[in-house]
């Protein structure tokens, strides 16, 4: 997606923000509007779709689901009150949370399953390579951006606005080939199944799924829902999770038809099939769950303050559905 | 959109200024009011949630941190807006620079005017945020990228300001320069510059605002460097509206001052000029 594509749609959310942000949805829905990226760590949302498990589940309410491409505009569409249920990044969902949106975290999704990819002729070994570079990164403020401020800090490099030396640039993850091939970034933190595809092109995982950040015990992506819709369908928020619980058990127990699913499903939103090879790969450091960790969402936090992006980190608990 | 160098109408009688304080005071009723309206739409009427449309106070409070806070990711607004003036300059001082040599060829050769002077202005009817995936994938995705943009919008007003207000000069004054011996460059910067100088002021102050809204259009693309284009950015992705609201007024802001002091030293020198009455 091009950049001017991006801000012609988030004026158009802006735009349904303002005008319908008002109106308070208190019927309860005959539709169920899921928002999801076409990404591995989002799994759980594809093998859902693929399987029909959602549809299955929400009964007679239809479900509406619709792919994004960063958290940023996940998060526009939710604050625009035209997203019910989402799986998110931490970092996006903590904002949100942050600023006062009525959101409710449901349930993990995924663990890990980022990595930090160096261009092959880039000479980044070490994370102390990154000196004097250009490391790209989803979008400003999303979870990766969060997770590589605080690679940087542990390896006493800086943003170069802070005074330090690395340059960090938002590039969305399905362009970082064209980046590297046109030399435009040295590095990137990106998501599976990116890193993968990154790696299958000949370029170096330098940073994997367990040195990002706390030995991979860390959540990538959750799932969330809006409160006002989960206030007026508990119902239809326990069958969607029951759906959820189901996708997450299918991808622990059985990988190999999991992964056969999600190719088909990310070959119908994006257009292309991964190579097998690639897809075994990036599912092999991703891990998925249900759990929640509220210990590591609060580091995120933390991190998010250690970034710059918020001045306080947030009492997490009231966010958290009973 | 140019705005065209305006001929001073001398069928009107001259109306009297209203004086400096009365306009100054009624700006001020007009900011309260406006302040009024918004503070009544979001803190007491509450029509929007604060993560749509925030209070004043809270857009207040992003100000407060990003220009004079002490904590330690604070004043980042403050960096934002010393980044880009001095982007903003550079590209405006070198689009001035190209644009007046542009604009001089073109005023004094026909087949130049012809040709770059009509393309020049189609080109300046294409928004300039149409350029910065050109730009971003010409010379990648930096702060030349941004420069490129801005002094590509901003020499485009110059260079039609000075051919145009050189076409306009009175043939008297061409007469009378020729006639008193000037000729060639002199008669060029003798006569015919100083005589166009109103009207390249006018297109000085277009090519000012032409180049502000292009700074911030490509910063917004091209982030990676502190400026006020990454701000937004930021409070985008962060769902923080009230840095959002923050920075569109700092932005509306600079613009609105630089295009100030423009339009004194503009007024001035029509002044001098007698093409205004001395109030």
């Amino acid at each position: 997606m091009t950049c001017t594509a991006t801000l012609r749609r988030s004026s158009l959310l802006l735009t349904f923000a303002l005008t319908l942000a008002p109106a308070a949805q208190a019927q309860s829905a005959t539709t169920v509007r899921l928002g999801f990226f076409p990404n591995l760590t989002h799994a759980p949302a594809l093998i859902g779709l693929e399987r029909g498990t959602f549809q299955k589940a929400l009964g007679n309410a239809k479900l509406d689901a619709r792919q994004f491409v960063s958290g940023t505009t996940l998060n526009e569409a939710f604050a625009a009150g035209q997203i019910d249920i989402a799986y998110i990044g931490p970092g996006p969902a903590i904002s949100a949370a942050t600023r006062g949106m009525p959101v409710q975290f449901l349930a993990g999704t995924a663990e890990a399953g980022a990595v930090l990819v160096a261009r092959k002729d880039s000479g980044i070994k070490p994370y102390k390579d990154m000196a004097g570079k250009v490391v790209a990164v989803p979008s400003l403020g999303n979870t990766q951006d969060i997770s590589l401020r605080h690679i940087l800090k542990d390896n006493s490099l800086r943003d170069r606005k802070d005074g330090g030396n690395v340059t960090i640039v938002p590039i969305p993850p399905a362009d970082i080939v064209a980046a590297f091939a046109g030399k435009r970034a040295d590095a990137a933190l990106v998501p599976e199944p990116w890193g993968a595809a990154l790696e299958a092109q000949g370029h170096k995982v330098v940073g994997t799924e367990k040195t990002v950040w706390r030995e991979g015990k860390y959540p990538t992506t959750i799932l969330i829902v809006n409160t006002k819709f989960a206030q007026a369908n508990p119902a239809l928020v326990t069958a969607f999770l029951k759906a959820h619980n189901e996708a997450v058990a299918f991808l622990t127990k059985s990988p190999a038809a999991a992964q056969t699913a999600v190719n088909a499903q990310l070959a119908k939103l994006t257009g292309e099939k991964l190579d097998s090879r690639v897809l075994q790969r990036a599912f092999s450091r991703t891990r998925f769950t249900t759990a929640l960790d509220l210990e590591a969402l609060k580091e995120y936090a933390a991190l998010n303050v250690e970034a710059g992006y918020a001045r306080s980190v947030p009492d997490l608990t009231p966010f958290l559905r009973k | 959109m140019t705005t065209l160098p305006q001929q001073p109408d001398m069928t009107r009688p001259a109306r009297s200024t209203p004086s400096r304080w009365r306009v100054l005071s009624w700006q001020l009723v007009g900011l309260l009011l406006l302040v009024g309206i918004w503070w009544l739409v979001t803190d007491l009427l509450k029509l929007y949630p604060p993560y749509v449309f925030p209070s004043p106070r809270a857009v207040w409070t992003e100000i407060q941190y990003g220009l004079w806070g002490s904590g330690p990711q604070d004043g980042k607004l403050l960096a934002a807006i010393a980044g880009s003036l001095r982007r903003v300059l550079t590209g405006y001082v070198a689009a001035v620079l190209l644009g007046g040599v542009v604009g001089l060829l073109m005023g004094a050769w026909l087949p130049l005017r012809a040709t770059l002077g009509a393309y020049l202005t189609g080109l300046q009817s294409v928004p300039s945020i149409a350029f910065v995936p050109f730009a971003i994938l010409f010379l990648g995705l930096n702060e030349r990228a941004v420069l490129f943009v801005v002094i590509l919008e901003g020499f485009i007003p110059v260079a039609l300001a000075v051919s145009g207000a050189l076409l306009n000069v009175p043939p008297t004054l061409r007469v009378a320069g020729r006639t008193l011996g000037a000729s060639g460059l002199a008669l060029m910067l003798r006569v015919l510059l100083p005589a166009a100088l109103p009207n390249v002021l006018t297109g000085l102050r277009t090519a000012w605002s032409f180049a502000w809204r292009a700074l911030v259009g490509g910063e917004l693309l091209i982030a990676g460097a502190k400026s006020l284009g990454e701000q937004l950015e930021v409070g985008r992705n962060t769902a923080n509206v009230a840095l959002v609201l923050a920075t569109i007024l700092i932005i509306g802001l600079i613009g609105g001052l630089f295009d100030a002091l423009l339009r004194v030293l503009e007024g001035n020198v029509r002044r001098n000029y007698g093409l205004e009455s001395h109030t």
